[in-house]
């Protein structure tokens, strides 16, 4: 128990822990947000979903749907090299086993 | 006539797999010894192929035939779940990932009762996660028995044995080292098959998507409607919370889950789902266009089309139809013997998560209080993964009516309203205790199911009552709030021995949860 108490305690700690979790919370918010305002402009701005993208046949709704899914993806590229940087120093060496 | 007769190239593909997956499960079995090899491949997957296999796990035939069929009927709407799925994959990385693999050993009730009293959080995650995994492991095989009935000119109850027969064996002799190999196998022939399905459909139109979409605006009976919000949903409650059980849901699903566990550390998990996030994202945009590809060249055709609009053999059936419009009979073989490894593949990974929450959690950790051999509970796991297979066929032959919509709505619903909460709140709420652990799970289940009951989907389609008396078609708002408004209310009120010592765990497994 003292060890984890001593752990927490360190400030190096702290500041890792602070900087995980901005990220964590920082991305799941804004992603499952941009989803949520997705779903409910499908309700209630259905006209402007429906309108042609550039002219053609395809809408502004499925651009827009294709673009979340492509953020999604860079996002969780970016997320994987934030956390691996953050854990490099000081805890990281613990953590990869080198 | 489609399905009139045997499908020779289709029976070739897959007596081919089935074969190369048989090879695997003797391979994997000799390398199968202890209960951690059994549960988690003994931590070895390199995170690459857990990402293959996590991709496989998810791109069930839900999502390659579910997804295609609901865009042909209702259009755009579609991409509220397609979305959905790759946004619930990327939150289980950037909340999750991490956590589950450090705190976790087996079974995601692991992680819910490492600080909270064992016994009754592992018997509530083995309720959770026997109420996800037998409700989906049904639906799957009768999706399955239908499938290969239209497209084998097999007998339904000869096609459920032979996927439940299969499963069976993967998984009681090769654990999940089979399933692992076996999901990465399918993955990449789904991809594949998904890919040239994509590329031969598209260039029918000379890869002008545009006139794709004309095309299918122009045929489709509904016609703008289809490329518009409104197909499918209307009203924001069911569409949020059909958005909310993709997000919840998915990272509720105890296969899912379990998964985190078969790679050596917290770096390979987060690369898991990197993997598996990229793999989904691509293949689900490849499905929305497939979708709408078939549309384009299905409607109209009246061997798959008929005047109304409706399909042959139901509106699963779209993606291997297009595959024969588009490929003819070998094309349409190898995408109906991929649709057929896609099902056998997801289905194993779900009997292995069931099997471990009744021989891991409930037999050796709560029955026997951990006093058990390694060797003992092999045997225990290898004989539960038996009963549980063949009780699955069993249920499949005896319900081979039932919609099999309701029990995926079931699945998704529980996982959503029963583990997501108890797992989010353990990972990241200090205050959580076991009173309101126990407390929100029960409540989350008997809202979630109570309300799929009176819903249209069962109260008018299956009780055939005039009107519902829940009018939305998805639980998940309501049950999920439920679960977490309870689970918050009664861990603040408890003020139990117990509670104090759930709270003072908190900062250990904060502190392993992090670094590991």
């Amino acid at each position: 128990m003292g060890n984890e108490a001593e752990l927490l305690r360190d400030p190096e700690f702290q500041k890792l822990l602070a900087q995980r979790s901005r990220w964590r919370w920082g991305l799941s918010g804004s992603l499952i947000g941009i989803y949520f305002a997705y779903c409910l402009a499908g309700i209630y701005l259905t006209e402007a979903f429906g309108l042609p993208f550039l002219g053609s046949s395809i809408t502004w709704g499925i651009v827009l749907g294709y673009l979340i899914i492509a953020l999604a993806i860079v996002l969780s590229i970016f997320y994987i090299r934030i956390v691996g940087r953050l854990l490099e120093v000081p805890f990281g060496d613990r953590e990869s086993g080198q | 006539m489609i399905g009139s007769g045997p499908n020779v190239p289709a029976i070739l593909i897959f007596v081919a797999f089935v074969v190369a997956s048989l090879g695997i499960t003797w391979w994997a079995a000799k390398r199968t010894h202890s209960t951690g090899e059994f549960y988690t491949a003994g931590g070895k997957i390199t995170g690459m192929q857990n990402g293959f296999a996590l991709a496989g796990d998810f791109m069930s035939a839900a999502s390659f035939l579910g997804v295609t069929g609901l865009i042909f009927i209702g259009g755009a709407d579609a991409l509220y779940f397609v979305i959905g799925v790759v946004v619930s994959w990327a939150f289980i990385l950037f909340a999750f990932a991490d956590r589950m693999r450090n705190l976790g050993r087996y079974t995601f009730a692991d992680v819910v009762a490492y600080r909270l009293q064992p016994d009754r959080l592992r018997t509530l995650a083995a309720a959770g996660t026997l109420t996800v995994a037998i409700p989906y492991l049904i639906a799957q095989m009768v999706g399955a028995g239908s499938l290969i009935e239209t497209l084998f000119g097999l007998p339904y109850f000869v096609a459920v044995l032979i996927v439940g027969g299969l499963m069976t064996v993967y998984v009681a002799f090769g654990g999940m080292l089979a399933t692992t190999w076996v999901q990465v196998v399918k993955a990449v022939l789904l991809l594949v098959g998904a890919t040239a399905l994509f590329l031969i459909a598209m260039s029918q139109f000379g890869f002008n998507f545009d006139a794709m979409f004309a095309r299918a605006v122009e045929v489709h009976p509904r016609g703008e409607v289809i490329v518009r919000p409104g197909g499918l949903y209307s009203d924001p409650i069911s569409t949020l919370s059909i958005a909310l059980a993709f997000v919840c849901g998915t990272a509720g699903l105890p296969h899912v889950l379990m998964r985190f566990f078969t790679v050596p550390d917290a770096k390979q998990a987060r690369r898991s789902i990197g993997y598996a996030v990229v793999i989904i994202g691509y293949f689900q945009m490849l499905i929305v266009v497939v979708g709408f590809a078939s549309i384009a060249l299905l409607v109209g055709q009246a061997e798959y089309v008929d005047e109304f609009g409706r399909i042959a053999g139901g509106a699963n059936m779209v993606s291997v139809y297009l595959a024969r419009a588009v490929g003819g009979e070998i094309f349409y073989g190898l995408i109906s013997a991929v649709a057929f490894a896609t099902i056998l593949a997801v289905v194993a990974g779900i009997l292995l998560s069931a099997s471990a929450a009744v021989a891991h959690d409930l037999y050796a950790k709560v029955i026997r209080r951990g006093e058990i051999s390694d060797r003992e509970e092999m045997t225990i796991s290898r004989i539960v993964t038996v009963v549980l297979g063949v009780g699955t066929i069993g249920l499949s032959l005896w319900f081979r009516n039932i919609n099999v919509g309701i029990l995926a709505t079931i699945a998704l619903a529980v996982a959503a309203s029963v583990n997501f909460p108890a797992i989010f709140l353990a990972l990241f709420w200090k205050n959580l205790t076991t009173r309101g652990a126990v407390a929100g799970g029960l409540t989350g289940l008997v809202v979630v199911v109570g309300l799929i009951i009176l819903s249209p989907i069962v109260w008018v389609n299956a009780f055939g009552n005039e009107t519902a008396i829940f009018p939305y078609s998805y639980p998940t708002l309501f049950s999920v709030s439920a679960a977490f408004i309870v689970t918050i209310v009664v861990s603040l009120a408890d003020h139990s021995d117990r509670a104090s010592i759930d709270r003072a765990g908190y900062d250990k497994q904060l502190v392993k949860s992090e670094i590991g």
